[in-house]
């Protein structure tokens, strides 16, 4: 009997832990003895089953009284929290910003991390999606049309697989011609996507056919920005380039990858595509592919199978996967390609984030514990009389979880505000960040790091006032001093604080100091004053070669003359860009290549003769581009200093000959100019040949233009030009190459200023705090200081103590700081251009100005303590 | 609650009493579980429609260890109004024929 009894009454016990702690206190025992009685009632009537009975209407009363308790509770707590708050508008304001500082990072970047790297793809199935990529060695190459059915129709992993490819044409009858970028896919490009279309209807097969009328689709950006998101746009038509096309659907906001278009149309629309020479010549590798696998594989799978359909290709059509080229198929799932670019930028930033709000919640804990000793006394009173230390610091709790969600809200509205801009800085790494919103998981995150905030800050106070009673009580007098407990907990919390903000100092200065370098890159080239714009020709208008070249050359011709203009010329591609990249094999005349060994490869770029001057790009040996070198001439070529040493060595490729059409034709290498950095001040320079826009005419090249004034000072009267030439013809991208090399550089660059501002947020705060806590601290000492300047100490002795503890702390925070950024940088180094994560200038700097920061911030108590009168001191007793 | 109230406008009752009086006045309809009854009976200390006694009543049954509970001037009113309500919506009851059959006396 006795065993049950003590049995059922330590359950009984544990039930009871569900109330609070008040509850139990005053009702506990009484509570124990009653259930007693009723159990005791319960086997007398009823046995076993009343008993059982009994014991679930307890169980359930006390689960229906458990929660209206707490919440009575917590309303009480609150109440009083928030009387407190309005007695010391202070330190509620301050620990309100600060938290809210902290959270409102933390959430705004969280934002991003959830909708960029967390949240599925906005696709149907979307991790079944892949990119498939074919590789000639190192280098990407597109797929032909021959290349995609093959793989289309021998590949068994995929269940889906589409064409995708990026060309312009010109809209017409609005105030200005206009471009369209234009995706060209295969008809069920978005059916294998998942995507349904927000109006109308997608492409279907019949669309696809030859001789189909003109259809397209309107992207859900192109929809808003050029119809105003009319929904009635859906089967009006308009005119691009010679035919009529009609819009079949408008698209949601999705990613666009990789390329951001107005408006979708399927294969037939581009002659190019559909041009039979095209379709018949498996190297025509214009196209990109993406698959969707079939249910339940791995991307590993599908690699397999798609290797092996490429040695099929590979044994059945030899010349056009040349063994020595190492051809090889890669698939990439689209969610990686999509977000690889975003995630140590996004990863770092929110460790930034975190590590702010780390430093705000130690300030609050130190401001708290500086509350505690205030109240030292009467705290002490009230624990002996048994007052319930329990609620003391579940009031305390109460407190700083209010605090934390005002904070909280603060922060929200903050990164409310802040979310166009973290869009925009979000586009630079990933076109996923259209999907960027505060939804409810965003609110959730900023909940629990509320939660988590006022744990911080309001539970180490607690924690370290352990040692209350005793130290509280033993002090006579009204002068309260610190308990040892939470004189050890306020240094640990500057020297966390120290060390942390060292953490971010060293991230905010490598990334500071990557970025000053990458911007004192050399590109070979001069940037400044030069204008660029694109010039898409009309594919229908300027469909030879002939008129194509005779467009460029009198447009070149009549911007010479422009006022203002030093140098016009023209390329395919401008430097920092990668859009218009033609790679190609060539052999050199009298090396013929060994059958097994791949070709010389290079990338060709198309340039008018003025180009290298209106770049400023030497030229090395030999000579430039000529009027004269024009069809009915010998073809020539210039090649860059890198080709000229990689491709020919030793030798002067000067009066070499090369062939890229297999000994038919031969092309001569007359000059070697200087390098550039074609692809970004990053990345490395590339084997380039230079070729005559007059001998390779082609139908879409980008305007350089050398000017003596503020390059976009001239934009509009060049474009005149242009619609002089011709009226229907747009321009677009119109930008100088400053700004070009700005946006190029512009992703490391805002990361570097996020960082900076984190971390110049966390030493200020850092340095406020340990200034009130150095001051508060003064403070408490002043009789002690009174009795060393009354036993002789001079105020220059005080000063220097005052400072000596400070700086203590400060210098075991940077010690700290020092290891954990040995330990915690090489996470960084993806990100540092030419900086090694333990740069010792950087670490040697970042030490410095905290040494200085904290030095300041402990000067001013320090100064005052110096200054202490050590009559009035010793007065207060 | 009413019920709690009504059980103290007869006698001081301790906890186990209150628990036993409201079960019977009801017939087993309402029965409180210790959870319940003390979540009430804070409610009510907090309203001061209750008060505690800690002296010994002159009965020798009851044992000195119990809290007893006794109603409070303010208590007696608060269940005085709450009954003559019930009443007067009663008697509309009645009036109108609600009442499936008479209350055994």
């Amino acid at each position: 009997m006795d065993a049950t009894d003590s049995r059922a009454t330590r359950l009984y016990r544990a039930l009871l832990k569900l109330l609070p702690f008040d509850f139990r206190g005053d009702f506990g025992p009484e509570m124990e003895t009653v259930f007693h009685e009723q159990r005791k009632e319960a086997a007398r009537r009823g046995g076993i089953a009343g008993v059982l009975r009994l014991w679930w209407e307890t169980i359930v009363g006390i689960f229906k009284t458990a929660p209206g308790e707490h919440a009575a509770m917590f309303a009480q707590d609150a109440g009083f929290a928030l009387r407190m708050m309005r007695k010391n508008p202070g330190y509620t304001l301050a620990a309100v910003l600060t938290l809210g500082l902290g959270i409102g990072a933390n959430s705004a970047i969280f934002s991003v991390v959830n909708a960029v790297l967390l949240k599925p793809l906005p696709y149907e199935h979307g991790d079944r999606l892949v990119v498939m990529r074919q590789r000639m060695g190192a280098l990407n190459q597109g797929f032909s049309p021959s290349d995609t059915n093959d793989y289309r129709t021998q590949s068994r992993s995929l269940d889906g697989l589409v064409e995708y490819h990026n060309m312009n044409f010109i809209l017409l009858g609005r105030s200005e011609p206009e471009r369209v970028e234009t995706g060209v896919v295969s008809w069920n490009y978005f059916d294998v996507f998942g995507v349904k279309p927000l109006f109308g209807r997608n492409f279907r097969p019949e669309d696809e056919q030859h001789g189909a009328p003109a259809v397209l689709m309107l992207s859900y950006e192109y929809w808003i920005k050029s119809f105003g998101g009319d929904p009635t746009v859906v089967n009006k038509t308009f005119t691009m380039n010679d035919k009529i096309h009609t819009v079949i659907g408008v698209l949601p906001p999705v990613p666009q990858y990789p390329d951001e278009n107005d408006v979708y149309m399927p294969t037939t629309a581009c002659p190019f595509r559909s041009d039979p020479a095209t379709i018949a010549n498996r190297r025509a590798r214009m196209v990109q592919v993406f698959g969707r696998m079939k249910a339940d594989t791995a991307v590993s799978q599908a690699q397999a199978d798609l290797s092996g359909v490429a040695a099929n290709l590979q044994k059945a059509y030899p010349k056009d996967y040349p063994e020595g080229n190492n051809y090889s198929v890669k698939a990439e799932a689209l969610e990686e390609a999509l977000t690889h670019n975003a995630r140590p930028t996004m990863l770092v930033l929110l460790a930034a984030a975190g590590f702010v709000l780390l430093i705000a919640c130690a300030n609050v804990a130190n401001l708290n514990l500086s509350r505690m000793v205030r109240r030292e006394r009467e705290l002490a009173v009230r624990a002996a009389l048994g007052a319930g230390r329990v609620r003391m610091f579940r009031q305390l709790l109460t407190e700083s979880f209010l605090l934390a969600v005002i904070g909280g809200g603060l922060g929200l509205v903050f990164s409310w505000g802040a979310l166009n801009l973290l869009i925009s800085f979000a586009a630079r790494f990933t076109p996923r960040a259209r999907e960027i919103h505060m939804d409810s998981t965003v609110l959730l995150f900023t909940l629990a790091v509320a939660v988590l905030t006022s744990i911080l800050s309001g539970t180490a106070p607690a924690l370290a006032a352990r040692d209350t009673v005793v130290d509280g009580l033993k002090e006579g007098g009204a002068q309260s001093t610190i308990g040892v407990g939470r004189r050890r907990m306020r240094s640990a919390l500057i020297v966390a604080q120290v060390a942390v903000s060292f953490l971010l100092l060293i991230g905010a200065g490598l990334m500071l100091r990557s970025f000053m370098k990458l911007q004192h890159v050399d590109p070979g080239f001069q940037p400044e004053n030069v204008l660029t714009m694109e010039i898409a020709l009309d594919f229908v208008k300027y469909d030879t070669n002939d008129k194509q070249r005779a467009f460029f050359e009198t447009l070149l011709e009549k911007t010479q003359a422009q006022s203002g203009v030093q140098s016009a010329a023209a390329s395919m591609m401008i430097p920092f860009t990668s859009g218009m990249t033609m790679t190609g094999d060539f052999q050199i005349e009298g090396q013929a290549a060994e059958p097994g060994q791949a070709m010389p490869k290079a990338d060709f770029r198309i340039v008018s003769p003025t180009y290298f001057e209106a770049l400023h790009i030497p030229i090395l040996n030999g000579r430039g581009f000529l009027q004269s070198d024009r069809p009915g001439h010998p073809d020539v070529a210039v090649v860059n200093r890198t080709a000229a040493r990689h491709i020919w060595g030793a030798k002067d490729p000067a009066g070499s000959r090369f062939s890229t059409d297999g000994g038919r034709t031969w092309t001569q290498v007359v000059g070697v100019v200087g390098d550039i950095k074609q692809y970004g001040l990053d990345k490395d320079v590339v084997d380039e040949i230079y070729v005559p826009m007059a001998q390779n005419p082609m139908g879409q090249a980008s305007l350089v233009i050398k000017t003596a004034v503020e390059p976009m000072s001239i934009a509009r009267g060049v474009i005149e030009l242009l619609h002089g030439v011709d009226p229907n013809q747009p321009a677009a991208r119109v930008r100088s190459l400053e700004q070009v090399r700005a946006e190029s550089v512009a992703a490391p660059r805002l990361t570097s200023n996020l960082l900076s501002i984190f971390a110049l947020l966390a030493l200020t705060i850092a340095a406020t705090g340990i200034g009130g806590v150095m001051a508060l601290a003064v403070g408490q000492r002043r009789h002690e200081i009174g009795v060393r300047m009354a036993i002789g100490a001079r105020p220059v002795e005080i000063l220097r103590m005052v400072l000596s503890q400070g700086m203590g702390l400060a210098l075991v925070g940077i010690v700290l700081g020092l290891l954990g950024a040995f330990a915690l940088t090489r996470l960084l180094q993806g990100l540092l251009f030419e900086v090694g994560p333990t740069d010792p200038l950087t670490f040697v700097g970042v030490a410095a100005v905290l040494s200085a920061a904290t030095l300041l911030a402990c000067y001013v108590p320090a100064r005052r303590a110096s200054r202490v009168d050590p009559i009035i001191a010793l007065r207060v007793e | 609650m009413f019920h709690v109230l009504l059980a103290l406008a007869g006698d001081d009752l301790h906890g186990y009493a209150i628990l036993k009086e409201v079960e019977l006045r009801t017939g087993g309809k309402v029965k409180l579980s210790t959870g319940t009854l003390y979540g009430i009976i804070k409610r009510l200390l907090a309203d001061g429609l209750i008060v505690e006694r800690r002296a010994r009543p002159t009965d020798a049954n009851d044992d000195e260890r119990r809290r007893y509970y006794r109603l409070t001037p303010q208590g007696r009113e608060v269940a005085a109004a709450e009954a003559e309500r019930m009443d007067e919506v009663l008697s509309i009851a009645r009036a109108r024929n609600l009442l499936r059959k008479p209350r055994p006396a």
